[in-house]
């Protein structure tokens, strides 16, 4: 009753009891949500992490030398290119 | 030329978060900075294809990735060997977190493939809606979506931490369980 892999490509015998087809559409709902349900917690945590990483170098602000880049090809008055 | 000082003003404000992203495709902080004032260069040489009041960190996270997977395409190697390189630059400012579980995580996440690592910084850290994390990766808002849930997922996995109460033992006793041998 296993069938495992390959739910597409050989539908079950016309007899096969519903119960199985409907467990294997089930279990690939469930699944697919699964991808999403990793727990709150987990979620969080990794959130978590992920933006302190981030904001340690976002904390950092703009380094002077790409500010005074920005502001010199700003300011001056012809093209840039 | 001359700018008006507020898109100006958009564009450095965007700096620190661009700079964030960049160092955490390349995995280097020289390079980072790098890509980041060639896509400075770039943006505003073109600064009249820029829309005034859509999003401009949408725009140069836009034109960095693109230069970035330009450049990277040449350079795959060095960058694939993110395990190493990619924490390393990193592992100067532990401070924050407990400094294990930081590198450990910085570790986790340099063994992402780069398109689920990039799609999770650009929604978890950058902030970055979905839709506006496609348009600068150039693909289906669907397609983020599961990158994203891929890249959660094998975090966890890669991290050893599950919802605790499915799973019971807490980590040091599941790596014993897990590493215990037979005998």
């Amino acid at each position: 009753m296993n069938t495992g892999k390959t739910v597409n490509l050989q539908p079950p015998p016309a007899n096969a009891d519903k119960a199985d087809e409907l467990e294997a559409m089930g279990k690939a709902a469930t699944q697919r949500k699964g991808e999403v349900r990793l727990g709150r917690e987990v979620q969080a945590r990794i959130g978590q992490q992920l933006r302190g990483m981030y904001d340690e170098v976002v904390n950092q602000g703009v380094p002077k030398h790409i500010d005074d880049l920005v502001r010199r090809l700003t300011d001056q008055d012809d093209g840039v290119a | 030329m001359k700018l008006d000082p507020a898109i100006r003003d958009q564009v450095l404000a965007t700096v620190p978060s661009l700079r964030a992203f960049a160092i955490s495709l390349s995995g280097n902080v020289d390079r980072a900075d790098d890509l980041v004032q060639e896509t400075l260069l770039r943006a505003l040489a073109h600064i009249d294809s820029f829309q005034p009041g859509t999003n401009m960190p949408a725009w140069l996270f836009t034109i960095l990735r693109n230069l970035f997977r330009s450049e990277y395409r040449k350079r795959r190697r060095e960058v694939e060997d993110a395990d190493g390189r990619y924490a390393e630059t990193l592992k100067s400012h532990p401070e924050q977190t407990g400094r294990v579980e930081f590198n450990e995580f910085r570790a986790a996440l340099a063994k992402l493939p780069s398109d689920q690592r990039e799609a999770l910084i650009l929604v978890g850290a950058s902030g970055f809606s979905y839709e506006d994390a496609a348009a600068i990766c150039g693909c289906a808002v669907g397609t983020i979506k599961s990158r994203v849930n891929r890249a959660r997922t094998r975090l966890a996995d890669l991290l050893a931490i599950d919802n605790v109460d499915d799973f019971g033992p807490d980590r040091a006793t599941r790596a014993v369980l897990a590493g215990g041998g037979r005998s």
